[in-house]
């Protein structure tokens, strides 16, 4: 049978902005079956005449994985394919089922830690990548109703968040902000501390 | 006069190295070629059909020359060319890549002015300026140029080791409630987001919070 | 919202993230612009400046060099280097998706087009026209960054 089977079970994995095409191995006995990736954007479909673009750090790959995070840069709808070689023979394209829009991924929470250093209430973030944003909501314990906002654009270990007076508690949340889609992750769990003189206390 | 046989080799790596837009073509001189190499450069804005010759830079012996101000638009793109001549040969007209000075151009530290009272540290934070024709004219800061221009500012307290990050968009920033009698060093960034483009970080500052009186 | 770049043309406002198309571009520029020889002609910039256009004329060149650039240039901007030509597919779904933010303030009658727009545009077609095909596409893909500084 000349052709090899074409890959199947064509998924994407796409958590906080880092898409994975993955499949199902395609098993041929004694041979070593390669994959290759292509892609095709919503420009691709309506302006040039549907055609494809290898991705070339999954050609002839082994892996049943690819990171197509790079090539998925805009926010349309994309087309995916694999295709299988082993020896001499090759497999017709497995063709993702529906399309894929980065706009789906799914976003979590940021690891967030708060940190009271004397008076100063400060937040360690951690870097998600520059496609992300932090806001930072932070608020005396029981003045749920009087918040304040920090947009945090760029994570550099600890972010000054604001002056605490000595006494009360402060408690913090954060979530992402991604721009390029347009949308924020839900919050992390809260976290308060207090100020008192110069020695951190934790209190969650 | 006509172009004498352009046989020497070429004037190497021609590029233009920018900082605040002064904007200074510099390149490397042709492989093994001694002393007693001259050169001469032109220019041209990308899009205009000519080149243009710079008189200042007309049979000299050094390797570079200074286009700040045929290149102070930052609204246009250029292009510039050196040329190599020793004992009557010549070398081919060598171009840079095309240099846009708002995106090409590296951008310094702020300047940083500190002062402290028994509980906090003020500071005040100056962009950089663009390069100036002249010093008597108007000075133009790159705040102006870049208006998404921010300050990533931060706090070392020395005591403790501790660093704190602040991000800025106005040029001063208070930082309260510190301990009195306690060495602070500030050090801060450029950051614009749109082109992206970073500064360094400046040199530290230091200062001391003044000694707590009723102590 | 937090942090999204709003982009004010007139009366349209639209909210698009550059910073991407940016890098895109930043990564193939030089790559781009040493296949285009032509020093002494542009595209967007000569004769007529972008930067000289009328607040109130904004949108519509936007509106007008987005289609362009959606319809004229990429496509023919194919290369021998698969890199890229991955930039190139990043930065036209970018365009294809603010191409379509744009269109909507157009349906909406916020980004009329006036006289000076109008002559604006057509001088761009007339550049464009100026070169062979890929020529001008090359070259109009390698002015990206003067679209963008003025969008900017």
């Amino acid at each position: 049978d000349a052709l090899l089977p074409a890959p199947q079970n064509i998924s994407i994995v796409s958590i906080n902005m880092k898409h994975f095409l993955t499949w199902s191995p395609v098993i041929v006995q004694g041979e070593t079956v390669r994959y290759s990736v292509e892609f095709q954007g919503e420009y691709e479909r309506e302006y040039a005449n549907e055609s494809w673009i290898p991705i070339c750090e999954c050609s002839l790959i082994t892996a049943t994985v690819c990171n197509i995070t790079e090539d998925i840069s805009a926010t349309v709808a994309y087309n995916l394919r694999v295709r299988a070689d082993g020896g001499a023979r090759r497999s017709e394209w497995g063709t993702l089922k529906g399309f894929f829009n980065r706009i789906t991924t799914s976003l979590t929470p940021p690891l967030m830690k708060v940190i009271a250093d004397g008076y100063h209430l400060l937040v360690e973030l951690e870097d998600m990548g520059p496609a992300f944003q932090f806001c930072v909501l932070y608020w005396k314990k029981g003045q749920e109703n009087r918040m304040q906002q920090k947009v945090v654009k760029e994570v550099s270990s600890v972010v000054h968040l604001d002056t605490m007076e000595a006494g009360p508690d402060y408690c913090v949340k954060a979530q992402t902000y991604v721009e390029a889609i347009n949308r924020s992750s839900s919050f992390s769990q809260t976290q308060c501390v207090r100020a008192q003189g110069s020695r951190s206390v934790w209190l969650v | 006069s006509g172009e004498l046989y352009c046989s020497l080799p070429n004037p190497r790596n021609v590029h233009f190295e920018s900082i605040n837009m002064k904007n200074v073509l510099h390149w490397s001189a042709p492989e093994g070629t001694g002393d007693g190499v001259l050169y001469k450069v032109k220019y041209s804005v990308y899009g205009v059909g000519k080149w243009i010759r710079k008189p200042e830079c007309r049979n000299i012996n050094r390797t570079w020359c200074d286009l700040s101000s045929e290149t102070s638009d930052y609204e246009e793109q250029y292009y510039a060319s050196v040329k190599a001549f020793l004992n009557g040969m010549c070398s081919d007209w060598m171009e840079t890549t095309r240099f846009n000075p708002l995106t090409d151009t590296k951008i310094d530290p702020p300047m940083i002015s500190i002062s402290s009272t028994e509980k906090s540290i003020s500071i005040i934070l100056t962009a950089p300026e663009k390069w100036n024709r002249s010093p008597e004219g108007e000075s133009v800061s790159l705040l102006q140029v870049y208006p998404g221009l921010q300050y990533n500012v931060s706090v070392l307290n020395k005591k403790t080791k501790k660093r704190w990050f602040f991000s800025v968009s106005n040029n001063t920033l208070v930082v309260p409630w510190l301990e009195p009698g306690t060495a602070y060093c500030v050090s801060a960034q450029i950051h614009v987001t749109t082109p992206l483009l970073h500064s360094g970080f400046s040199k530290e500052y230091c200062i001391a919070t003044l000694k707590d009186k009723t102590a | 919202t937090a942090g999204n770049t709003i982009f004010h043309f007139g009366p349209c406002r639209i909210s698009m993230s550059m910073t991407e198309v940016r890098a895109g571009f930043t990564a193939i520029k030089a790559n781009i612009q040493a296949r285009d020889p032509i020093r002494t002609l542009s595209i967007l910039s000569h004769p007529h400046s972008l930067h000289k256009v009328k607040s109130s004329d904004r949108c519509c060149i936007a509106h007008h060099l987005f289609n362009f650039y959606v319809d004229k240039v990429f496509k023919h901007c194919k290369t021998e280097d698969s890199y890229v030509n991955r930039k190139i597919s990043s930065i036209a779904n970018s365009f294809l998706s603010m191409k379509r933010k744009l269109g909507q303030c157009h349906e909406q009658n916020k980004c009329m087009c006036g006289q000076e727009s109008a002559e604006k545009f057509k001088q761009i077609l007339a550049n464009y026209k100026g070169l062979n095909v890929t020529s001008a596409a090359i070259k109009s893909l390698g002015e990206l960054d003067i679209l963008l500084d003025w969008m900017e």
